[in-house]
Parts: C-alpha cells; sequence; structure tokens
C-alpha cells in the first residue's frame, strides 16, 4: 500500500526542487548585503566538479567529498568577493557572469581532469552509498515493504529535506541578529552603515563567501543525486535559473527564494508542455517582476498580512470556543 | 582635550575645500562649526570621521592620531555622527536603527548568532533595552516599532541623534540637526542637545539657525572658503569683525535694512 504511493519520480523531482531551494538561498544571501551575484552556478560547478572528482579517483567517503567541494567553493568565493568589493549593482552582476563562464569553459578544456563536455559519468550516488553500507549492517529495504530504487530515492529525498530544513533554519537565525542587522543596514545604506561602525569589507565578503559555501554544497549534492554532471549543468542558463528563483519568489525574505525555487521547478514539471518554452518564460518573468514588483512575489509586507490574518482567524477561532465552553 | 584638529587641508583636484584648518575642543563643551553654504563644514565632518582621507594635516583624538582609520575604526574609537541629508536605515524600524548603531559595542559572530548562545541572549536584550531607553531619551519611546521611513521629519532628525549615540561615542557629531524644523521642535533640540551634554559627551555642532547656535556652543569656529576665520565664544563671534563681514554681517545689514 505505502510501497505504491512512493513514486521515484516523484521523489526525484522533489529532491531537485530541494537542491534548487538549496541554490535560491545562495543569490538571495549576498542579495541580503546588496551585492547581485550571478556566480552560483559557478561556485555550483566548483562544488560539484571536486567532490565528483575526489570520490572517483580518490574514493573518498560522500561525505568528504561533498564537505571538500564546499570548502573549495567558499575559499573561491572569499577570492572573488575581495576583489569584486568595489563594484555595485550591474557591474557585480557582469563580473560573476564572467566568473561563471571561466568555470565552465575551465570544466570544457581541462579534458585530462574532467573529461571536458562529455563529462564525468560514475560518480557515486549517495543513496545507493547509503543502501550499500545499511546492507552490511544486514538491513534489507524489502523488510519495510520498499524496493531498492524506492528507497534510494526515498533516503535521498529525506536527507535533502533535512539539509535543506537546516540551513533556512540557518540563515532565518542569523538574519534576525546582529549580523543580519548589519547585512540589511549595508544593503539600505552602505556609507551610513560604515559611520555606524560596521566593517563593510568584512561583512559584504562574509555574505558572498556564505553564498558560495551554500552554492557549492548544493552542487556537491547534485553531483552525488545525479551521479552525473558536464560543463553544460554549470552554463550561463543555470545562473539565470537560479536568479530568477529569487527574482521571481522575492528577495527580501528567506522564504522568497524557497517559494520561487519551489514553484519555478514544480511548474515545467506538473505543466509538462511549459518545458519546452522554460527559458523564454524565465526570461518574461523577469521583465514583468522587475516592472510590476521589483522585490518579488514574496515581501516583508505580504508575510506581514499573512500573520495578520492567521492571529485574526486564530482570534475568532479562539473566541468561538471560549463561547463552547 | 577630546578632539585636536591640526592643520588639517582636503583638496578634490585642483579644489581645496578645507585648508590648514586648525582647532580643538575640550571634554564637554559643545563646540559649534559655523560657515555660509559650501564653506567646507561637511567635509571637515567627513575628514574627522574618515570618510574621505586627508590630504595633510592631522587629526588627534584623546592623544591618539586617527588620520588614515577606516571610518568604522573611527566610530569604536569614539566618534560618531549624524548626517546633514538624513540617512537612516528607511525600511528598518525606529529600534533596529538605534540596535544598528550598537553594532560595534557588541561581539555576537555568525556562530553564536545562529545558535544562540547564552552570551549572545544576553547581549541581544542589552542591546534591545538600551536602544529602547536611547529612544525614550531622545522622545520617540512610543514609535519604537515604527519604519523610520514613516516617521515625521523632525522625527527622524532625533532618530539619527538616537542612533549616533547608540555607539557611546565620546565626540558626537551633529551636522545640521536643526535644519527644517520648526520654532518649537528646535526649541526641544536645544534642550535635547543640553541633555546629551549633562550626560558627559562632547558635541561638534554643524548649524545654520545662528540663535541655537549662539544660545547652545560653548566656543565656535568660523569656516568661510574652507579657511578658518575665527575661534572664540559666542560672544566673541558675534563681535569679531572678520565674521561680520564674511557672513553674520551680510544678515544684521539685511535685517535693519
Amino acid at each position: 500500500m505505502l510501497a505504491e504511493l512512493i513514486n521515484p519520480y516523484y521523489l526525484q523531482v522533489a529532491s531537485f526542487v530541494l537542491i534548487n531551494i538549496i541554490l535560491g538561498i545562495s543569490v538571495y544571501i549576498p542579495l541580503s548585503t546588496g551585492q547581485l551575484s550571478l556566480a552560483s552556478a559557478g561556485f555550483m560547478g566548483m562544488g560539484a566538479y571536486t567532490s565528483a572528482l575526489l570520490t572517483i579517483h580518490f574514493e573518498l567517503p560522500i561525505v568528504l567529498g561533498i564537505i571538500a567541494g564546499t570548502l573549495v567553493a567558499g575559499i573561491m568565493g572569499v577570492l572573488i568577493g575581495i576583489p569584486t568589493l568595489r563594484l555595485q549593482g550591474v557591474y557585480l552582476a557582469i563580473v560573476t557572469l564572467g566568473f561563471g563562464e571561466v568555470i565552465r569553459v575551465l570544466f570544457v578544456n581541462w579534458e585530462s581532469l574532467t573529461k571536458g563536455s562529455v563529462g564525468l559519468s560514475g560518480i557515486p550516488h549517495m543513496g545507493r552509498e547509503i543502501l550499500a553500507s545499511l546492507r552490511e549492517f544486514g538491513f534489507n529495504p524489502q523488510s519495510l515493504g520498499l524496493q531498492n530504487n524506492q528507497f534510494i530515492f526515498l533516503t535521498i529525498f529525506f536527507l535533502l529535506l533535512v539539509i535543506t530544513a537546516f540551513i533556512i533554519w540557518f540563515f532565518r537565525r542569523q538574519h534576525s541578529s546582529r549580523v543580519g542587522r548589519a547585512f540589511a543596514a549595508i544593503k539600505l545604506d552602505e556609507k551610513a552603515a560604515e559611520s555606524m561602525g560596521i566593517n563593510i569589507t568584512y561583512y559584504k565578503v562574509l555574505a558572498f563567501a556564505q553564498g558560495a559555501v551554500i552554492a557549492g554544497f548544493a552542487g556537491a549534492l547534485y553531483a552525488h543525486v545525479l551521479a552525473y554532471i558536464s560543463p553544460a549543468d554549470f552554463a550561463y542558463h543555470r545562473a539565470v535559473e537560479i536568479l530568477v528563483f529569487t527574482v521571481f519568489g522575492g528577495s527580501e525574505v528567506i522564504w522568497g527564494p524557497v517559494f520561487g525555487s519551489l514553484f519555478l521547478t514544480l511548474m515545467p514539471e506538473v505543466l509538462r508542455f511549459i518545458s519546452e518554452y522554460r527559458y523564454m518564460l524565465y526570461g518574461l518573468i523577469i521583465i514583468i517582476m522587475m516592472a510590476v514588483r521589483p522585490q518579488g512575489l514574496i515581501d516583508v509586507h505580504l508575510l506581514e498580512l499573512l500573520k495578520s490574518k492567521t492571529a485574526k482567524r486564530r482570534q475568532k477561532y479562539g473566541a468561538g470556543n471560549q463561547k463552547s465552553m | 582635550m577630546v578632539l585636536e584638529i591640526k592643520k588639517a587641508c582636503k583638496n578634490f583636484g585642483g579644489l581645496s575645500a578645507v585648508s590648514d584648518v586648525s582647532f580643538h575642543i575640550q571634554k564637554g563643551e559643545i563646540f559649534g562649526l559655523i560657515g555660509p553654504n559650501g564653506a567646507g563644514k561637511t567635509t571637515m565632518f567627513n575628514l574627522i570621521t574618515s570618510m574621505f582621507p586627508l590630504t595633510s594635516g592631522d587629526i588627534v583624538f584623546n592623544g591618539e592620531n586617527i588620520s588614515g582609520r577606516k571610518p568604522y575604526q573611527i566610530t569604536e574609537k569614539g566618534i560618531c555622527r549624524t548626517f546633514q541629508n538624513i540617512r537612516l536605515f528607511p525600511k528598518m524600524t525606529a529600534l533596529e536603527n538605534v540596535m544598528v548603531g550598537e553594532h560595534c559595542r557588541s561581539h555576537s559572530g555568525v556562530l553564536k548568532s545562529v545558535f544562540r548562545t547564552k552570551s549572545q541572549r544576553a547581549e541581544e536584550d542589552r542591546i534591545r533595552k538600551r536602544a529602547g531607553e536611547l529612544l525614550a531619551f531622545v522622545g520617540l519611546g512610543d514609535y519604537g516599532d515604527v519604519a523610520a521611513e514613516n516617521l515625521a521629519y523632525g522625527q527622524q532628525r532625533r532618530l539619527e541623534i538616537a542612533r549616533a549615540m547608540a555607539s557611546s561615542p565620546q565626540l558626537l557629531l551633529l551636522d545640521e540637526p536643526a535644519a527644517g524644523m520648526n520654532e518649537t521642535e528646535t526649541s526641544d533640540l536645544f534642550q535635547l542637545i543640553k541633555k546629551i551634554q549633562k550626560q558627559g559627551m562632547t558635541v561638534l555642532l554643524i548649524e545654520h539657525d545662528m540663535p541655537l547656535v549662539m544660545k547652545l556652543c560653548d566656543r565656535i569656529a568660523v569656516l568661510n572658503f574652507g579657511k578658518k576665520i575665527a575661534e572664540g565664544t559666542p560672544s566673541e563671534i558675534q563681535n569679531n569683525h572678520d565674521v561680520i563681514e564674511a557672513y553674520l554681517g551680510r544678515e544684521e545689514e539685511e535685517l535693519h535694512a
């Protein structure tokens, strides 16, 4: 009964939704200090290739591979973040887009290591590895009434769910703290923030590097979920796609990119006929959103509205309860 | 002596905005910096807070040469400013604006903030409490939850003062705090600045409202075309021939005409 409900295809789509949410957050974090970075696809690629190559050639455990990929992307984030500090708005966007292309071309041309545009296959698969190690302890998915395939995709899904929830929790906590206030102050008025004693160099590089770490982490996860990566996965299209998640969903609160990634990843799956026109649609979304609602669908006001509505409903409900008592 | 300006010069290309200006401010006094528009007063503020580097000269704060430091380090040392054209964080609430001001007097980093350690929570409570006190101090006690952009003009000016005070400065720089205020607001501002002085802060004030400056300041320096043309007590300044000619004189003639 349960087993029939678990469809590996749906689980895989759900897993990609989660990875895309993490990628959306990787744009949102630098943006929360006013830095528009299009480098997420590049950092994602670095994380993916680093982890894939280490696990393939050195038989490193996946966990260590992912950590290494995340670190490499983070270090690169600091290295890119420092010289681009002076750049603002569209100039930073162009430089970071250029960086992404450099990374992609590197993957295409460094054939001895990356196998060029053919890509890397045979990357250790996260779900299968987990199943294999569980087998050693005498575990069998059949005991849960699941097929191997179902178990694998279910494990990946829940693992990613926990990771994504942790990342959202982490950045929500950071947002409502001294660090979050410094980010917001820098976004609203850099000069005033500096005059109020905020080390803007430190916080801008911190935000940029956090974005790189998150993107690299998502990339490493991507490599071990798909088991196959190629330079095309981290090209210009991906950079724009990740940006659209945040532009569409909203860049003021973390729920913006979360919603944007969820909606825009599911939509082409649900409405199959749209899938082919995906990038056309992205272009359209950017134009319409910039003209009509530049802060994205979900902003602070919308959240407050929702909060006050649920509060009212609760009051009503509470009052009704008291009456019945 | 809290602040000592030694032969400060600032050139923008060929234009000399401030040239060879020296003055010093005693602890606990209210020092006025006046002069016609474009005399270099705000440039002087930007030099003291390191927003611009000095072309030559030195700025000494509490016996330490602070020229060449980053603006945020100046704030850490104990100098904080307000802006002539209000620069609050518009989308943040009044309370959050003041809490940002306390940034350099608190320490919680990313990990402490995310995992809400005991010291972090204590620090947040302290910051929040003090921000509330400062809002009450400037008369905005009931406006903590209002976004800064939705406050009235005079309230925004006072919020800027509270935000600057949040970094616990020894020297507070106020850039035209009375600009655009009506008489009642100006007299409230007078009381507020006097209250700030009583708390032991030294105040350096740029202001065009002459009655306010004369009532408020212990000493005054006058700039004209980037040069200091006079320094002294309000009565000395009012009777100084150069000043009357350059600045106040024009006003008096208009008044008597």
